[in-house]
């Protein structure tokens, strides 16, 4: 008994002497079909925690708890359990995927703690409910990227368009979103197809969009397993204008592409052109910071848009911590979770590498379309900045 | 134990950190999947890779109802259950009659279908991206939303569950069921009905992963595809066979180990390999292969075999009521002018004999001269191509065994069929079958209590008729040949039987076992049960029967006491020019 | 429909259906010999491609140390069976021979690719499969995905998650009755007709081939015919691995390659290795070009639910199968 008071005492002590930490718990999808999304994600934040690409708040230290949830919802569940339960986190950042994403919405509601996410659904902080309350993302929404897309097809003169995507949750998304936004401005879409990243060859949906003559062809599709659908158009003979996604966005497409994704169009976060946005471009000097840390360690041109929305994510936990620091000590959990989730919808002017944070009750990605989607073309081998919307 | 076991489950969620509560739940899930795959899998021998599917249906109708017509998580476990019958039902028809690996790639065919349906039907589904915000399940107004309160409504159904399967599996079915993995003849051969047991035991399987899903849904309170995929079917398939397919234990077992396993592995692997890699799944693939290495039949298995082995008492008390109406006909068995022939090979040429009521008649023939074709046209095993079998005055041409043993027909086969998994008890109980009654839901209830003790005391009746009483609670494939051959007369005797078809008794058996089976055959006439007895040992039939029938090539050459038959120069030529 | 579509769809099926055919028949090979479905086979089958691409950017694949440790692993545990370890241990030096070769001769990167998968079936078996004797078919099948999540991590941390694309052994398409087809493709399918008809008579006609057909059945027979089980499974490991291995390298630049397309392409491999009861190489061909088809034209009607089609129409093939079949009820 007495031994037991003792340790208590030490535990309590410990607790005392630790408060000034604040722990970050990520789970992403570093293995299986999002694989290709979640690693530069978790090397990102890897490199946060090694101190290579950015400070630590000041009067803190931040503890990472990095989980990898193989693009299961069920893991992701599990895991975000884990790290409320468990490791105690003031912060949950992650879930690559959109599933992924909102399966963990209840989990972190529940226990009241605040939560980054890094996926595309706008259904993730929309609309801010009493359960979304908790929820924020840095990514732009499959819809905002869409109307990048479709006002691009518009301003070209394109009458008809046809969709390939993937048959998970990202082509899913692209597609609802893609062809509601398509529809409004009066664009006819003639075929809507899907396909697996796994698939080895996709000439059957190529040949039913052929036989609808459409302008121009969206495929939504992320990592390497976009070029098939491209390449198979284009050898199967396909004039038109072929648009990605900014799934693509990694030096890996344009290796593997080659020849065939050249002149492709894509909507894209700035990032992905850093260098070549004019200088009074918001996200410009961060994003060219963030590319230069991360080739740094893992080689040049290895930079892809979602390692940005994990730095995005922390630059805006950064700046929240401080500020929460201020309201409640990070000793006292439920206080300093609920501290921190107000000082993240308070966030304003925090400029990242896809654009300026401006959050409020109503809006828990507060990113502004403009600054937020570029246009790229695919020129010899490399992104060309096509159309900025400013 | 079991109480301690109870106890400590009732206190759980307040002795575990909060994670460990939330893991409890998935454990309870995984383990309803694994319950039901070790019925199906385990015990009657069905592969399947589409349990998964089942979760999907349940979990998917509640969810929908829920979502799309407020209808409350109650009614919505009622309607998932109602969805996965059907579904159970009519995937279950087209799959368990498939022979061999037709029916694992069947199971896996529609699991693919279903997901990918799951998946694509985004109107109605929500598609890949999945439905969220489903309601709590509510209990008198309490929201189950902490793991805690969810322990104990998850850890409840599955209890209820696993003490249902339990009973069955225990009972005159569960017996049945793992005879069919076995031999679906010998099973057929004591008043089973091969494919609709097969069906019901798919269907509850189905049920139990149904329970799983919806629990799942309601848990998580959220559904996509991914948790009822193919992968997660052979995740729970996985469990099932690390813990032992075939022992009830092993479903916990497997479960809980594997549900742990991933989270551990998720905190040492990137201690020990750093945090840059992603090898959890390596470590998980390399501690599967190194599991089945050191317990191949499952983890329980292995601690079983290193536990202490309680010897249960004998049981006692009133038998099986006898059969209701007194054997009154003079002849028995009338087999007239059957055929038989195979590929225009003919294997038995107008066979006409009869056996009377008390005698014991022999039916011998050299190899190959159709005895054992005559045996399985009057067993049902075969029909003929002509002429007629009646038993006790009605016909029997053709029937099913599962219709003739309850009439009193019944056998035993030359090469034991017996199940070396099940105790010699349990052997001699499936004797019982066609004379027990109690329906599968009435075995779930543990409402057929009294049968089964009437059943267990006739059945060691009969092992006692033949000198097995002491060998009662060992496996049967502990015992040597002869004493095989003597269970398989105890279980022919605890169904009761008017006439004993006995095929090859004596094959391989040594003299003095030989000695030992002829006495107890007689013994049995002496009793008052009439025996066709089918062998070629022309020494030990001759000793044995009060009449023979000598077959050659198919036909009849002789009939008569032994001593006459011995003397026929027919018969003498047919066994001389046999053996040169 | 058009009748150019309708060629082009059944040119896409027919190559397809090659790829599943081989996959197909190196599942048949191993279940015929060992009763083992070998899942990890898909993955053997993206390794091979995915070292050639390795090889050709200069690098050195991580498939090379592990094919040369597998071997070297075998050696150990046989190391009391006379100049086995031996042979063995030169084996994994060879091993890594070939990839520094491989690497730094492009034209012989094809060929360095084939040698460093090729043992990895054969030491798979050996290790994993060897000390488990007799074991229900089940257990197996559960080995096996155990395996398959081994091979599939390790495919990750060696190749990471993006595609690889491979130049054409022989490029450019040829016109076949009007319709222009990828030549790789005709290889694809020459390759699984040609293997087809050997591994029928292999497995008919030759005195080795039927031994080892018999070693699965019975083995007291299989030592009279002068091989023993061990032996038989190592060669059928070795064969399935180098079908697997040279389907995978015909099929890559055709459609690229990555990690983690194995599992897929095995389980339709299985399917049509189902259909031909997992017993007859032409009819495992059969059920391979019968899936390829179904799968190219339900792509072109209905994408979406282009695999339910698929394995909703098998369904009735099953069915079909199975009552005509005389598939003896599963020993276990």
């Amino acid at each position: 008994m007495r031994k037991g008071l003792v340790w208590l005492g030490a535990f309590v002590l410990a607790t005392a002497l630790a408060q000034a930490e604040v722990r970050v718990g990520v789970t992403l999808s570093a293995t299986g079909p999002a694989a290709s999304l979640g690693i530069p994600e978790k090397n990102t934040l890897l490199l946060i925690e090694a101190g290579k690409l950015d400070r630590m708040p000041k009067g803190v230290t931040v503890r990472f708890f990095i989980l990898d949830d193989g693009t299961d919802p069920t893991a992701a569940v599990k895991n975000t359990k884990k790290l409320i339960q468990e490791n105690r986190v003031h912060l949950i950042i992650g879930g690559t995927t959109s599933p992924n994403s909102l399966a963990m919405i209840d989990a972190v509601a529940e226990a009241g703690v605040p939560f980054i996410s890094l996926a595309a659904a706008k259904a993730i902080v929309a609309p801010v409910d009493e359960k979304r309350y908790w929820v924020f993302k840095t990514p732009q929404t499959d819809e905002l990227m869409s109307q990048a897309v479709v006002q691009d097809m518009v301003a070209r003169g394109y009458k008809t368009v046809a969709y390939l995507g993937f048959n998970t949750a990202y082509g899913e998304g692209w597609a609802r979103e893609f062809e509601k936004a398509a529809k409004a401005a009066g664009l006819e879409v003639v075929a809507s197809e899907r396909y697996s990243p796994k698939d080895t060859s996709v000439t059957g949906q190529v040949l039913k969009i052929l036989s609808r003559r459409p302008d121009a062809v969206l495929i939504g599709a992320a990592g390497t397993p976009a070029v098939l659908p491209q390449r198979t158009l284009v050898e199967k003979g396909y004039k038109g204008q072929i648009y990605q996604t900014h799934g693509v966005a990694n030096p890996a497409f344009l290796k593997v592409g080659g020849e065939f994704v050249e002149n492709t169009l894509l909507p894209a976060g700035p990032i992905l052109v850093a260098a070549q946005l004019p200088d009074a471009f918001p996200s410009k000097r961060v994003a060219l910071t963030y590319i230069a840390a991360y080739e740094a360690a893992h080689g040049v041109g290895s930079y892809s848009t979602f390692g940005g929305h994990a730095y995005d994510a922390w630059l805006i936990a950064r700046d929240a911590i401080e500020r929460a620091l201020q309201k409640a000590d990070p000793g006292d959990l439920a206080a300093f979770r609920k501290a921190l989730r107000d000082a993240i919808e308070g966030t304003r002017g925090v400029v990242g590498t896809h654009g300026v944070f401006n959050l409020s009750p109503t809006d828990h990605l507060g990113l502004k379309f403009e600054e937020a989607a570029v246009i790229v073309r695919v020129k010899d081998g490399k992104w060309e900045l096509e159309r900025s919307f400013r | 134990m079991t109480a301690v076991l109870l106890l400590l489950l009732l206190v759980l969620p307040w002795i575990v950190p909060p994670f460990y509560q939330t893991l409890f739940v998935f454990y309870a899930i995984a383990t309803l999947v694994v319950l039901g795959l070790h019925l199906l899998t385990g015990l009657a021998g069905l592969t399947s890779f589409g349990q998964a599917a089942f979760m999907g249906v349940a979990g998917y109708t509640s969810a929908l109802l829920a979502l799309r017509l407020g209808v409350s998580p109650w009614l919505g476990l009622l309607a998932g259950l109602l969805a996965t019958l059907v579904f159970a039902l009519v995937l279950g028809l087209l799959t368990v009659r498939l022979k061999g690996h037709y029916l694992p790639l069947a199971t896996i065919a529609w699991q693919v279908a279903l997901y990918i349906v799951m998946g694509s039907w985004v109107a109605l589904t929500g598609g890949r991206t999945g439905l969220s915000d489903l309601p709590p399940v509510a209990v008198f107004g309490f929201e189950l939303r902490d793991p805690r309160a969810y322990h104990y409504l998850a850890w409840g159904l599955l209890l209820l569950y696993a003490l249902g399967l339990y009973r069955l599996i225990h009972s005159r079915h569960g017996r049945m069921i793992r005879a069919l993995k076995g031999d679906a003849v010998a099973a057929a051969s004591f008043g089973a009905r091969p494919p609709s047991l097969r069906l019901w035991t798919f269907v509850l399987a189905a049920l139990g992963a149904g329970l799983a899903g919806w629990l799942y849904a309601h848990f998580v309170r959220f559904v996509n595809p991914s948790p009822f995929s193919l992968e997660a079917s052979i995740f729970y398939l996985i469990m099932a066979v690390v813990g032992g397919v075939g022992s009830f234990a092993g479903a916990f077992l497997g479960a809980g180990l594997l549900t742990g396993l991933e989270q551990w592995l998720k905190d040492l692997v990137p201690l020990v390999l750093g945090k840059s890699g992603n090898y959890e799944v390596i470590a998980y693939g390399l501690i599967l292969v190194a599991i089945l290495h050191l317990a191949p039949r499952g983890l329980w298995p292995w601690i079983e075999a290193r536990l202490p082995r309680r010897v249960p008492d004998p049981p006692e008390g009133e038998g099986l009521p006898a059969r209701a109406e007194p054997v009154e006909e003079e002849i028995l068995l009338e087999v007239e002018g059957i055929c038989k022939s195979f590929g225009g090979l003919l294997a038995v040429n107008r066979l006409s004999f009869s056996v009377r009521r008390g005698e014991i008649l022999g039916l011998i023939g050299p190899n190959g001269a159709g005895k054992s074709t005559t045996f399985h046209l009057i067993a049902g095993v075969l029909r003929p191509d002509r002429g007629r079998v009646r038993f006790r005055g009605q016909e029997i041409t053709g029937r099913f065994p599962f219709e003739t043993v309850r009439m009193g027909l019944v056998r035993t086969f030359q090469h034991p069929h017996l199940f070396p998994e099940m105790t010699v008890l349990e052997n001699a109980m499936l004797g019982t079958y066609p004379r027990t009654r109690a329906p599968m839901l009435a075995s779930m209830l543990g409402l057929d209590r009294t049968e089964e003790r009437r059943a267990a005391v006739e059945a060691f009746r009969a092992l006692e008729r033949v000198g097995l009483a002491e060998k009662a609670f060992l496996k049967a494939g502990a015992l040597s040949l002869g004493e095989q051959r003597k269970l398989e007369v105890a279980r022919a005797l605890a169904a009761d039987p008017v006439l004993l078809l006995l095929d090859e008794p004596a094959a391989g058996l040594r003299a003095g076992e030989k000695r030992a089976l002829a006495a107890l055959i007689r013994r049995l006439r002496d009793e008052g049960i009439t025996v066709l007895l089918v062998d070629h040992d022309m020494e030990l039939v001759m000793r044995l029967v009060d009449r023979v029938v000598v077959m050659h090539y198919g036909e009849k050459i002789a009939e008569g006491p032994p001593e006459a038959v011995q003397r026929d120069p027919a018969v003498r030529e047919a066994y001389l020019g046999g053996v040169t | 429909m058009d009748p150019l579509i309708f060629g082009f769809l059944l040119s896409d099926g027919l190559i397809n259906g090659a790829l599943y055919a081989l996959v197909a028949l190196a599942l048949v090979l191993v279940f015929a010999v060992t009763r083992a479905i070998l899942i990890p086979l898909g993955e053997w089958v993206l390794f091979a491609p995915l070292t050639q691409a390795m090889l050709l950017e200069g690098k050195l694949p991580g498939t090379v140390w592990l094919s040369a440790g597998l071997l070297l692993i075998w050696a150990g545990l046989d190391r009391r069976r006379g100049r086995t370890p031996l042979w063995l241990f030169l084996a994994a030096l060879g091993v890594v021979g070939v990839g520094f070769l491989g690497r730094s001769v492009p034209a012989l990167a094809f060929l360095a690719a084939l040698l460093v998968v090729l043992p990895i079936g054969p030491a798979s078996f050996r290790i994993f499969f060897e000390p488990l004797p007799g074991a229900s078919v089940l257990v197996y099948l559960i080995l096996a995905v155990g395996l398959h999540f081994v091979f599939q991590g390790l495919g990750l941390a060696f190749f990471g998650p993006e595609q690889f694309r491979l130049p054409a052994l022989w490029p450019g398409e040829a016109a076949l009755a009007g319709l222009p087809v990828p030549r790789q493709g005709i290889l694809l399918i020459l390759a699984a007709a040609v293997l087809m008809v050997l591994l029928y008579l292999f497995f008919r006609r030759s005195l080795y081939g039927k031994a080892l057909r018999a070693a699965a059945v019975n083995r007291i027979g299989a030592r009279l015919a002068g091989i023993s089980v061990r032996e038989a499974g190592r060669v059928a490991f070795l064969l399935a691995t180098g079908i697997g291995a040279l389907a995978g390298l015909l099929v890559a630049p055709l459609s690229n390659a990555s990690y983690e397309m194995g599992f897929l392409l095995g389980l339709k491999g299985f399917v049509a290795a189902i259909v031909a009861g997992l017993v007859s190489y032409p009819l495992a061909v059969a059920g391979g070009v019968l899936v390829g088809v179904l799968e190219s034209f339900s792509s072109f009607f209905a994408s979406a639910y282009k695999e339910a089609i698929v394995f909703a129409l098998l369904l009735p093939v099953l069915a079909w199968r199975s009552v005509s079949s005389r598939v003896l009820e599963e020993e276990e």
